[in-house]
């Protein structure tokens, strides 16, 4: 995992994005001319209320949604042009998704998770468990490597998903609610962690959060009301 | 291969609905090969017919006999070569249908020259020639029994007419073999006898039951084959003459229906799995629908989470199909030894699982579990990332 200074840069650029869903003959408008800047290396959170447009964003900055309208640039590629396979390839180099509600698959234990991203890459086994087992012993949970999800606790299952979404290395950490489902101390750990990523590897983290407390880690903070942005 | 424990642990985490998955599959397999070694045994019986005999019988069916003065009348037929009474005696063994093997009456000169698979020593044929009581057995039915040249044995036959109030006796004159090479379908669990033993039993009242000829040209057989059909043409008793192939379709119940039947079961079996198989694939993709938008965000291309699905659907095919394969193996093997059916079952020369039957059935099974895992998979090609997390 990469630990060296880099020069500022724009690690994200939304320029005038709107998103509307279509919902039978019913159009409902998601975001409104959205701009937003995040440098390399930032900690920023989205806050705002339910349907709000937060999670609608990330996924716009994580690839996995596309714009109705404006563009997205995210690690120095314009996600707007991309056809679906070259979003997939894309994000699996340059994006780590923290879902809320962890998100392991059931049939895999811990290690195995986390190497889940790695086998599109053309490490070799040993390298991928390594690599694997490196991120584990990041988060902490080394010794829980053959557990499976049901038998980690809600936070400790938290850890591992982060785990899976540094082990590539990405540019962008992108965490939907991560500590949403979680009690204070877990959720206290995770953002210790997800600072520790920030601080020490650089990693530039996009938070959605409904938590003033889970906001107050990050260091720039936005809110989203009704599509519309507001520092 | 990475790939492997991925699906292999999806497979073992619902082992109960993945073995039950396999096992229809099986039986499926199972039931398709099994029929099909059927089929394929009696048309591979059919077509190994000598194309050199016709065999007469009346034209109504075969349960009635004809006058015995059409040998000679027939023999006269021009392109005729020789000709040979073949009489089905319908004898049971210990009086108990379930010892049943195939006897018959003939002629034992004329039939030994008509059918040269029929293989005996000199001393065996001579004795057979000379002995109105003597049959020859063959090596099979000499094997099973523990019979020798020699011994005696007791025949009492089924059929009303030879039913004579008591059993007919028969000396083994002669144990015949044959070379499986030249002549694979010859039947070595049958036994003959002369024609006149039974005729003077009966009280000299009983016709024959088929005649057998031998033509000078199998080219000519239509021909004559007609010529004599038409030489009773006016007579109370019409025949119907046939190719000894044409006469073994016929005699083995149409084996065009018969090959059309099974297959229709094997067709109905197959896609009645095909609904099951599909429905525990569908089952088993909605269930995952989680891991599907998890694979997608984590950058899995659509294409390899598609391929990942039909992959386990094909491997529930290929263990099913595995298994089926096997079962129908032991079977094939098993069923000749069981009472009843094995004495049916061995009538066929050629019964086994050839290589071409083991490719069907495994690509039956390939093909089944693509079908029914494509649906899933398609499903789960085209799922947007963003609606199947939001349904969690």
């Amino acid at each position: 995992m990469s630990t060296t200074n880099t020069v500022t840069t724009t690690a994200v650029s939304v320029q005038n994005v709107r998103k509307v869903y279509q919902r039978d003959s019913i159009q409902i408008k998601v975001l409104d001319g959205i701009n937003l800047e995040v440098q390399q290396g930032e900690f920023v959170a989205l806050m705002g209320p339910s349907g709000s447009g937060k999670t609608t964003l990330l996924n716009l900055i994580a690839g996995i949604d596309r714009v109705t309208s404006g563009k997205v640039v995210v690690a120095g590629t314009d996600l707007t042009p991309l056809s679906e396979g070259e979003l997939a390839k894309w994000r699996s180099r340059n994006i780590g998704f923290i879902f809320q509600f962890y998100n392991l698959i059931p049939v895999l234990n811990a290690v195995e998770n986390v190497e889940l991203p790695l086998l599109l890459t053309p490490l070799s086994g040993r390298e991928r468990r390594e690599r694997a087992m490196t991120a584990l012993r990041i988060v902490g949970l080394e010794d829980r490597a053959k557990h499976y999800p049901r038998q980690l606790s809600g936070g400790q299952e938290q850890r591992v998903a982060i785990a899976r979404a540094v082990v590539t290395d990405p540019t962008v950490l992108v965490a939907d609610e991560p500590t949403g489902d979680l009690d204070h101390q877990s959720a206290e750990e995770i953002l210790t962690l997800m600072e520790t990523f920030n601080k020490e590897f650089h990693k530039t983290i996009l938070m959605v959060t409904h938590d003033p407390r889970a906001a107050a880690k990050a260091r720039i903070q936005h809110h989203l009301d009704k599509g519309v942005l507001s520092n | 291969m990475k790939f492997a424990p991925l699906i292999l642990k999806h497979l073992r985490k619902n082992w109960i609905r993945t073995l039950s998955t396999v096992l229809a599959m099986a039986v499926c397999i199972f039931l398709i090969c099994t029929l099909q070694t059927v089929v394929d045994a009696v048309n591979y019986g059919l077509h190994l017919g000598n194309a050199s005999r016709l065999v007469t019988r009346h034209y109504v069916s075969l349960v009635f006999n004809l006058p015995n003065n059409y040998e000679a009348k027939i023999a006269a037929v021009t392109g005729v070569k020789n000709i040979t009474i073949v009489t089905w005696f319908g004898g049971m063994y210990r009086g108990d249908l379930k010892y049943f093997f195939p006897n018959l009456a003939v002629e034992p000169e004329k039939f030994l020259a008509i059918y040269p698979e029929i293989m005996l020593p000199e001393d065996q044929k001579q004795a057979w020639f000379h002995d109105g009581r003597g049959c020859i057995i063959g090596r099979k039915l000499a094997e099973k029994w523990g019979w020798k040249v020699g011994d005696a044995f007791q025949l009492e036959s089924f059929i009303p007419p030879y039913r004579v109030g008591k059993p007919f006796e028969f000396v083994i004159d002669g144990i015949y073999d044959t070379d499986l090479v030249k002549y694979p379908a010859t039947d070595l669990t049958a036994m003959y006898f002369n024609y006149k033993y039974l005729y003077e039993a009966t009280g000299e009242k009983t016709g024959v039951g088929t005649l057998t000829e031998l033509i000078d040209d199998p080219s000519h057989a239509g021909a004559i084959s007609k010529a004599i059909d038409a030489e009773f043409e006016n007579s109370d008793t019409q025949t119907k003459t046939e190719t000894e192939q044409q006469f073994i379709a016929g005699f083995v119940a149409m084996a065009g229906n018969l090959a059309l039947l099974l297959n229709g079961i094997g067709l109905a079996v197959a896609f009645t799995i095909l609904l099951v198989t599909a429905n525990t694939m569908s089952i088993a993709v909605r269930e995952r629908q989680q891991e599907i938008g998890v694979l997608k965000t984590l950058g899995f291309p659509s294409g390899l989470v598609m391929a990942l699905i039909l992959v386990e659907a094909l491997l529930l095919g290929a263990m099913g199909g595995a298994l089926g394969l096997l079962l129908a193996g032991g079977a094939i093997r098993v069923l000749p030894s069981v009472p009843y059916i094995g004495d049916v079952v061995r009538q066929f020369p050629g019964l086994g699982l050839s290589s071409r039957i083991v490719t069907y059935g495994l690509g039956t099974a390939l093909l089944l579990g693509l079908l029914a895992g494509f649906v899933p998979a398609l499903l789960a090609y085209r799922a947007r990332i963003t609606e199947v997390l939001r349904q969690l």
